[in-house]
C-alpha cells in the first residue's frame, strides 16, 4: 500500500494540510481482551487510517487519571494509563505511525491536575510545603469574582472548600481539578519538563487543553490574559528550538478575533480551533441559507502565516453553543436536542447521524462544507462510518462508545466479557454495531466510508483547500454557498506531490475507479488554480446563477467525477444543484 | 472633434422612441407631445475614440438622459457582440464615419463612466450591468460599487439622494453608503454607492423560509398553527432583526429631518418622522454583517406634462405605515408562496402561511419596539400597535 500521508521527515508546517482524527485509546481497539482499548489495539489498527488518509491522529488524554472528567483530570503527566499499556506500547505506537506517515498528538492540559494528582496531595497538606504555592490558595471565595462557572450544571463557584488545609482552592472547572498556579516559576519548569518529556518520546506535538485560563488577575475575566500569551511564546520558542516540526493546537472556545490572538505574530500557537463555525454549519442547513456561515467567515480574521485553523462537525465534548448567542442557542435546541437528555452545559451531547437524523446526503454536505472551508479538518472517531451515539449514558459518554469494526461480538473492539467493555457498544437497530461497522462498509462500495475517503483523497490533491484563500460569491439563491479557494498571492504551494501524498495514488479498489490520473491539468487547472466550491443547504432542488467572468472561456470540471461543465460565457453561470447536492470545480483552460 | 450636439441629438430621439422604458413612462401621455422633443443638456464626456457623451433631451417638461459612445464605424459592430439593438446610427466625428451606440453596452466606456460620476475620484478594471428599469441603469464596478445611472432625470436633488445623504450625514450605517454624486445644471445624472455582494433580497429569504414550511410532510391534524414557524427554515429570529433596523432607519430618519406632531389624529396618537415611504421586503438585505436597507424607491414624479413639476413634498407620517408596509409585504409573499402550491394543497398552504404571517409580523414589531429610544416615536404600547398595524395592512389589501 502507497503511504496515506504526507512523510513524516519533510515540510515543518505539515499541519497546515493535514487530516486529523481524533480518537479516544479506551474505545478504539482492545488488544488484550480487558475490556479497555489500548495502544496496542490502535497499532493494529492504523492500517484503517492509513487505508481511510489520515495524516495525524490526536489522542485523548492517556494519563493517569480517576476519570472524573474523561481523562482531562490527570493524576500523573509523566507516564500512561496501565489500562492503556505501558511507555513502550506508545512508543511502538507511534514509531510504528511515522513508519507509515501518520504523526501523533496528544492533549495536555496544562491548566490544571487532578486532586488525585501527588503535587495537590503535597499542596494541600499543609500551608508552608515545597508545594504549598503550586495551586492557588485564599483564606475566603470571594476573589476574582469576575470570571464565569464554565461547567455551570454541575459546580455552583470556581472556589472549594479543601478540608484538610483549611482553605478555598481555585477551579475553573470541575471541583476534582484544581488549578496550577503560574505564578510560581517552578509550576512553568514543572510543565515545561512535562513538554519536553512527551516530546522527547517522539510525539509530533500537543492540543493544549483550556488555554486561555492559565493565568488569572484580580478585576478580570480570567480568561486571555497577556502572562498567558507570554507562557506560549515561551513554550513555542523551545519547541522550535529543540523540536522543529512539532505542533501546538489551541484549544480556545472563544471568538476568532480573541482565538487568533492565540497565534501570537506567528510565535505562539501553530493551530486554534475554530469553535463558533461548527454549529453555524448545522444552523446554515437546518435554515435553508447560507447566513449563519457566511457571517462568521466575515468576522475571521486574517491569520499569521504558516499559521491553521482546526476545524470540526463533532468532537468529543458536547456540541458547544458557547459562541452563538442566545436566541442562536435556544434555535439549535429546538432542532438538534429536543429530549434535555441531549443537552450539556451550554451544548448538545450528539454524533454527527443521530445529529443529521441519520440522513446521508446531510452528512455528505457537511463533510464536503468541512473539507473546504479554511482550516484542517479534524474527524471524530466513529463519524467515517456514521457511528451514533447512546445519550441514556452520562456526561460526555454517550459519545465514546467503543469504535464498531465488525458486526461480530462486542463491534469486534474487544474480545473481552461483555460486562468488563468500558462502555456499551452501541446495540439499537438503526446505529448499532450488527447494522454500522467498518468491515461491512469496507467491502460496499458505495458506503459512506468509501466515499469519505474518496473526498479525502480529492482534498489532499488540491493544496488550495488547505493553505488557499475564500472568496464568497455572490448568489441571489439564499440557500446556496458558493465560494472560490484559491492560493494566495504570497501563497507558496508546499511540497506537495501529486499522487504520492494521497490516498487515490493507490490501485484501490471500487471506489477509485474514477480517480483522477494526475491533480495538475492542461490550462490553468491544477494545485495552482482556483477551486469553486458550490452547495445547496436546503432539501430541495435548487438553482443559482454565478458571476464567473473571471474565467470566461474556461471549463468547469467537476473533482470528484471529473465531469467537465458547459463553458463558462461572459453571462451569469447557471448551476443546479440536488438537494443537499453541491460541486468542487476547477477551472480548465480548453 | 466629437460628432455635433444636433447630430446626437438627432440619434437619439428615435432611439428613445424605441426603448420600453422610455415608452413605459411615456405610456401616461398623450402621443402628440412627442413631438415636442428638444435637446436640454449635453456635454462631451469623453473625446475621441471611442468617444462618449451625457445627452439630456426634453419630451415636454420631462428630460430623459441617454449616455451615447462611439467608435471607428468599422470596429464597432464587433464590440458590441450581442448588445446589436443598442445601436443609434451612424455620424461624422470630423475624422470620419463613426458608430453611435448606447454607452453601457460598451464595457470600456461604461467602466469609464465611474470616473465621470465621481469626478476622477474612482475607477474600477470592470464593470457588469444588473440592472435595466424605467427609472435607472444599475452598474456594478469590481463588485465593490454600485451606479444608478438615472433615465428620467428630476431636479436636484432627488429623494432618495436626500434622503441618503441626510442619513449619512447622521451616522446611519445600514445602508449602502452614498460614495458620488454626478449633478449637472439642476439635475442628477447618476449615483454612486457602495456595494455589498452576497447581500440576499428579504424577499428571497422569506420565500426560502415559507418553502420548508409549505414543503414539511405534517399532517394536517397536527399543524399548530402558533407553533409552525418554530423550526426548520424559521424566520422569526431574522423578522426580529428586521424589526431592529426599521428602528434604527427610523430614529435616524427623525434625527435628520425632525419630527412633526401628527396632525391627522385619525389614525393613531403619535408624531410623524419623515417614513421611508415604500417600504417592503425587496428594499431590505441581509449580508453576512446583518441587514440593510437597500434603496428608498425612485419612482419619477408623475405630473401633467407641459407643467412645470410640482415641488415633491417630503412625505411626514406616522412609522407605523412603514410598518405596515413591510407586515403587508410579509403577507404579499406568503400569498406568493402559496399560489405557487397546486391547488389540492392550497387551503392547508394558506393556513400554514397564514400562521407564518402571524409570527413574523409578531416578531418584525417585538425587534422593532425593543430598540432604545423608539417610544419617542411611538406612545403605544404593543398590542396596541399591532392592532394599529393589522388594521393599516387591512386597508393595503383592499381594492384600490
Amino acid at each position: 500500500m502507497v503511504s496515506s500521508s504526507l512523510p513524516v521527515t519533510g515540510d515543518p508546517r505539515w499541519y497546515r494540510r493535514a487530516v486529523f482524527y481524533e480518537l479516544l485509546p479506551r474505545g478504539f481497539f482492545d488488544s488484550n481482551a480487558d475490556g479497555v482499548g489500548d495502544f496496542e489495539g490502535l497499532r493494529q489498527k492504523l492500517d484503517h487510517l492509513q487505508w481511510l488518509g489520515i495524516d495525524c491522529v490526536w489522542l485523548l488524554p492517556f494519563y493517569p487519571s480517576p476519570l472524573h472528567d474523561g481523562g482531562y483530570d490527570i493524576s500523573d503527566f509523566l507516564t500512561v494509563a496501565p489500562d492503556l499499556g505501558s511507555i513502550d506500547d506508545l512508543v511502538a505506537l507511534v514509531e510504528d505511525a511515522h513508519r507509515r506517515g501518520i504523526r501523533i498528538i496528544s492533549d495536555l492540559v496544562m491548566n490544571h491536575t487532578s486532586d488525585q494528582h501527588p503535587w495537590f496531595s503535597e499542596s494541600r497538606s499543609s500551608r508552608d510545603n515545597p508545594k504549598a504555592d503550586w495551586y492557588m490558595w485564599a483564606d475566603d471565595d470571594h476573589g476574582f469574582a469576575d470570571a464565569r462557572v464554565i461547567f455551570c450544571d454541575v459546580e455552583p463557584s470556581n472556589w472549594t472548600f479543601d478540608q484538610k488545609r483549611r482553605q478555598y482552592y481555585w477551579h475553573r472547572f470541575f471541583h476534582q481539578q484544581p488549578d496550577l498556579n503560574y505564578e510560581n516559576p517552578e509550576v512553568v519548569d514543572a510543565m515545561l519538563g512535562v513538554v519536553r518529556f512527551w516530546l522527547d518520546l517522539g510525539l509530533d506535538g500537543f492540543r493544549l487543553d483550556a488555554i486561555p485560563y492559565l493565568y488569572k488577575a484580580e478585576g478580570t475575566s480570567c480568561e486571555n490574559l497577556p502572562a498567558t500569551h507570554q507562557l506560549l511564546r515561551r513554550i513555542r520558542a523551545e519547541m522550535d528550538a529543540a523540536y522543529p516540526g512539532r505542533l501546538m493546537l489551541a484549544e480556545v472556545n472563544q471568538w476568532p478575533s480573541v482565538v487568533t490572538e492565540y497565534f501570537g505574530d506567528g510565535d505562539e500557537c501553530h493551530m486554534c480551533f475554530n469553535f463558533p463555525l461548527m454549529p453555524r454549519m448545522f444552523m446554515a442547513v437546518r435554515r435553508e441559507q447560507r447566513f449563519p456561515i457566511t457571517e462568521v467567515l466575515a468576522q475571521t480574521p486574517a491569520i499569521p502565516a504558516g499559521c491553521q485553523w482546526g476545524i470540526f462537525l463533532r468532537n468529543h465534548d458536547e456540541l458547544t453553543l458557547e459562541m452563538v448567542t442566545d436566541e442562536e442557542r435556544d434555535y439549535m435546541y429546538a432542532e438538534y436536542a429536543r429530549d434535555p437528555r441531549m443537552r450539556r452545559n451550554l451544548g448538545i451531547r450528539r454524533r454527527l447521524a443521530p445529529l443529521v437524523d441519520n440522513d446521508r446526503r446531510v452528512a455528505e454536505l457537511l463533510y464536503g462544507l468541512l473539507l473546504s472551508l479554511p482550516g484542517s479538518p479534524v474527524l471524530y472517531y466513529g463519524d467515517e462510518i456514521l457511528m451514533g451515539d447512546n445519550i441514556y449514558l452520562g456526561d460526555r459518554d454517550g459519545v465514546r462508545t467503543p469504535m464498531q469494526w465488525a458486526p461480530d461480538r462486542n463491534a469486534g473492539f474487544s474480545r473481552a466479557d461483555f460486562a468488563q467493555l468500558y462502555l456499551p457498544p452501541l446495540m439499537d437497530p438503526v446505529h448499532g454495531y450488527q447494522a454500522v461497522n467498518v468491515e461491512a462498509q469496507r467491502r460496499d462500495p458505495s458506503s459512506f466510508l468509501h466515499w469519505l475517503r474518496r473526498m479525502l483523497a480529492v482534498r489532499h490533491q488540491y493544496p488550495q483547500f488547505a493553505t488557499g484563500s475564500l472568496e464568497v460569491l455572490p448568489a441571489d439563491n439564499p440557500s446556496v454557498l458558493a465560494y472560490v479557494r484559491q492560493p494566495g498571492a504570497t501563497e507558496v504551494p508546499d511540497a506537495v506531490q501529486p499522487g504520492l501524498d494521497s490516498a487515490a495514488g493507490a490501485a484501490g479498489g471500487p471506489a477509485l475507479d474514477n480517480a483522477p490520473d494526475q491533480a495538475g491539468g492542461p490550462g490553468g487547472a491544477g494545485p495552482d488554480a482556483a477551486v469553486l466550491c458550490v452547495s445547496n443547504l436546503s432539501r430541495f432542488a435548487q438553482p443559482v446563477e454565478l458571476s464567473l467572468g473571471r474565467w470566461e472561456g474556461c471549463t468547469p470540471i467537476e473533482l470528484l467525477g471529473r465531469v467537465p461543465f458547459p463553458r463558462i460565457t461572459a453571462k451569469p453561470y447557471s448551476v443546479t444543484l440536488a438537494p443537499y447536492g453541491f460541486y468542487w470545480f476547477e477551472f480548465e483552460e480548453r | 472633434m466629437p460628432p455635433s450636439p444636433s447630430a446626437l441629438a438627432g440619434l437619439v430621439v428615435p432611439y428613445l422612441q424605441r426603448q420600453s422604458w422610455f415608452l413605459a413612462d411615456m405610456s401616461r401621455y398623450d402621443r402628440g407631445v412627442w413631438a415636442t422633443f428638444q435637446l436640454a443638456d449635453l456635454e462631451i464626456v469623453a473625446d475621441g475614440r471611442p468617444g462618449m457623451a451625457s445627452v439630456v433631451v426634453t419630451v415636454g417638461n420631462r428630460p430623459f438622459h441617454v449616455l451615447v459612445g462611439w467608435r471607428d464605424a468599422a470596429l464597432a459592430p464587433a464590440m458590441l457582440g450581442d448588445h446589436q439593438g443598442a445601436v443609434l446610427g451612424m455620424c461624422d466625428d470630423g475624422s470620419g464615419e463613426v458608430l453611435c451606440y448606447d454607452a453601457l453596452a460598451d464595457e470600456e466606456l461604461s467602466t469609464g463612466l465611474l470616473a465621470v460620476a465621481s469626478a476622477g475620484r474612482e475607477s474600477a478594471k470592470r464593470v457588469r450591468l444588473v440592472q435595466s428599469l424605467v427609472s435607472h441603469a444599475a452598474l456594478v464596478y469590481d463588485e465593490r460599487l454600485f451606479m444608478k445611472s438615472y433615465r428620467v432625470l428630476e431636479p436636484a436633488p432627488r429623494p432618495e439622494i436626500e434622503l441618503m445623504e441626510r442619513l449619512d450625514e447622521v451616522g446611519f450605517q445600514h445602508t449602502l453608503r452614498p460614495i458620488a454624486r454626478w449633478e449637472r445644471n439642476g439635475r442628477d445624472l447618476a449615483l454612486v454607492r457602495e456595494y455589498i455582494p452576497g447581500a440576499v433580497e428579504a424577499r428571497l429569504l422569506a420565500l426560502t423560509s415559507l418553502r420548508d414550511l409549505l414543503g414539511r410532510s405534517i399532517d394536517d391534524d397536527q399543524v399548530r398553527l402558533e407553533e409552525v414557524g418554530g423550526a426548520g427554515g424559521d424566520l422569526s429570529s431574522e423578522a426580529r432583526r428586521l424589526g431592529e433596523l426599521t428602528a434604527s432607519l427610523h430614529l435616524a430618519l427623525a434625527e435628520a429631518f425632525g419630527v412633526l406632531a401628527l396632525r391627522d389624529a385619525g389614525a393613531a396618537p403619535g408624531v410623524a418622522i419623515r417614513v421611508h415611504g415604500d417600504y417592503h421586503l425587496r428594499r431590505v438585505f441581509r449580508t453576512d454583517a446583518g441587514w440593510i436597507v437597500g434603496g428608498f424607491g425612485d419612482d419619477p414624479l408623475i405630473g401633467k406634462l407641459g407643467e412645470p413639476d410640482a415641488p415633491r413634498e417630503p412625505r411626514f407620517a406616522s412609522p407605523l405605515e412603514d410598518l405596515a408596509d413591510l407586515s403587508y409585504s410579509l403577507r404579499q409573499v406568503a400569498a406568493e408562496a402559496v399560489a405557487a402550491q397546486p391547488a389540492v394543497t392550497r387551503p392547508r398552504a394558506e393556513r400554514l402561511a397564514k400562521a407564518w404571517e402571524r409570527r413574523n409580523r409578531g416578531a418584525f414589531l417585538s425587534g422593532y419596539l425593543g430598540v432604545e429610544g423608539v417610544g419617542r416615536l411611538m406612545a403605544l404600547n404593543r398590542s396596541e400597535a399591532a392592532e394599529a398595524i393589522k388594521s393599516l395592512v387591512a386597508e393595503r389589501e383592499k381594492p384600490a
